[in-house]
């Protein structure tokens, strides 16, 4: 295995750890918000958690857009 | 996962979209499972129904509800048999991933499988968020005509580019974000279960569980928030 080959390696873990630790955090503080104020108002349930699942979704994304590009980094390791 | 990187080479080298085997043959037995049981419930239907008639009554009222509370009552008539078909085959081809012979495999293949579920492909997928994307904007301009476009100006013309982006951005994370957590998690079993065969995968597997109906049911949801926004009425 070729030093490039290395590198992409390490790119390719990099894109998805790294990008893991952002959404990671967010994720972390939007739930613990939703908790908050479910907690604070049961009645609201319904609506925060749909909000919840929506704004997790897209927090999500990003780790997936770096899951994505490992996966294409991956694919280029042994060219 | 495959075993070396020859053999991700031999499976089209770096083109993602042709990882994995047949996933057109566990689409159309997604299909013929769903008209199976939609037969089967439906016939010979009762007024006090029980059975699977019972189950089947109980998921789609449940799912109308929910969406009649962001739709409202009129529109959630309108688009709801496609926003339900979305979350049927979705949770349908999901779930097909904890067939044993599904998906990922055993050691000795190294990961992902002949046959993998047709949500693990990024071309059904993005088939998927493609016409999410279309009809959205056909409902929008079904319901307010060429004012429909008036949207993309909001709230200062300047908007546009950033307005063109979003539309753009929405169904490639609609695509990406349901292909990379069911892909995704048929790579990590594999990887678990080429090194460790027995027991460890187990509690993964269980997460792909929860995993399956959440994506299922988040691709429905934003299918639906974006259906709701293109055919609001706003005077």
């Amino acid at each position: 295995m070729t030093i490039v080959s290395g590198l992409i390696a390490i790119g390719a873990g990099l894109a998805v750890g790294l990008g893991a630790i952002g959404a990671g955090v967010g994720q972390g503080i939007a739930a613990g918000k939703a908790f908050e104020s479910i907690a604070r108002q049961p009645e609201a349930t319904g609506t925060v958690r749909t909000l919840l699942f929506i704004a997790l979704a897209f927090m999500e994304t990003l780790t997936i857009y770096g899951l994505v590009i490992a996966l294409m980094l991956y694919g280029k390791l042994g060219a | 996962m495959f075993g070396s990187a020859e053999a991700a080479q031999a499976h089209g080298g770096g083109l993602i979209s042709d990882w994995g085997g047949m996933y057109l043959t566990t689409a159309w037995g997604v299909m013929a499972l769903l008209v199976l049981i939609a037969v089967l419930a439906t016939r010979n239907m009762q007024k006090v129904p029980s059975g699977l008639q019972n189950v089947v009554e109980f998921l789609i009222e449940g799912m109308y509800n929910f969406l009649e509370g962001m739709l409202g009552p009129e529109r959630v008539k309108k688009y709801f048999p496609l926003l339900m078909t979305f979350f049927l085959f979705i949770l349908a081809s999901n779930y097909i991933g904890l067939l044993p012979w599904v998906g990922h495999e055993g050691p000795e293949a190294g990961g992902i499988g002949k046959y993998i579920p047709p949500t693990a492909n990024l071309s059904v997928t993005a088939a998927l968020a493609i016409i999410v994307f279309m009809s959205n904007h056909i409902f929008g301009l079904l319901t307010h005509g060429l004012g429909y476009f008036k949207h993309f100006f909001s709230p200062m013309w300047w908007m546009l580019p950033l307005n063109l982006i979003e539309e753009v951005v929405r169904p490639v994370s609609l695509a990406m974000r349901l292909y990379g957590n069911i892909f995704g998690h048929e790579l990590v079993v594999g990887s678990l279960l080429a090194m460790v065969p027995y027991f460890v995968p187990v509690p993964i597997q269980l997460l792909g569980v929860l995993t399956g109906a959440i994506q299922a049911f988040v691709f429905t949801l934003l299918a639906t928030t974006y259906i709701a926004g293109a055919t609001e009425k706003h005077h």
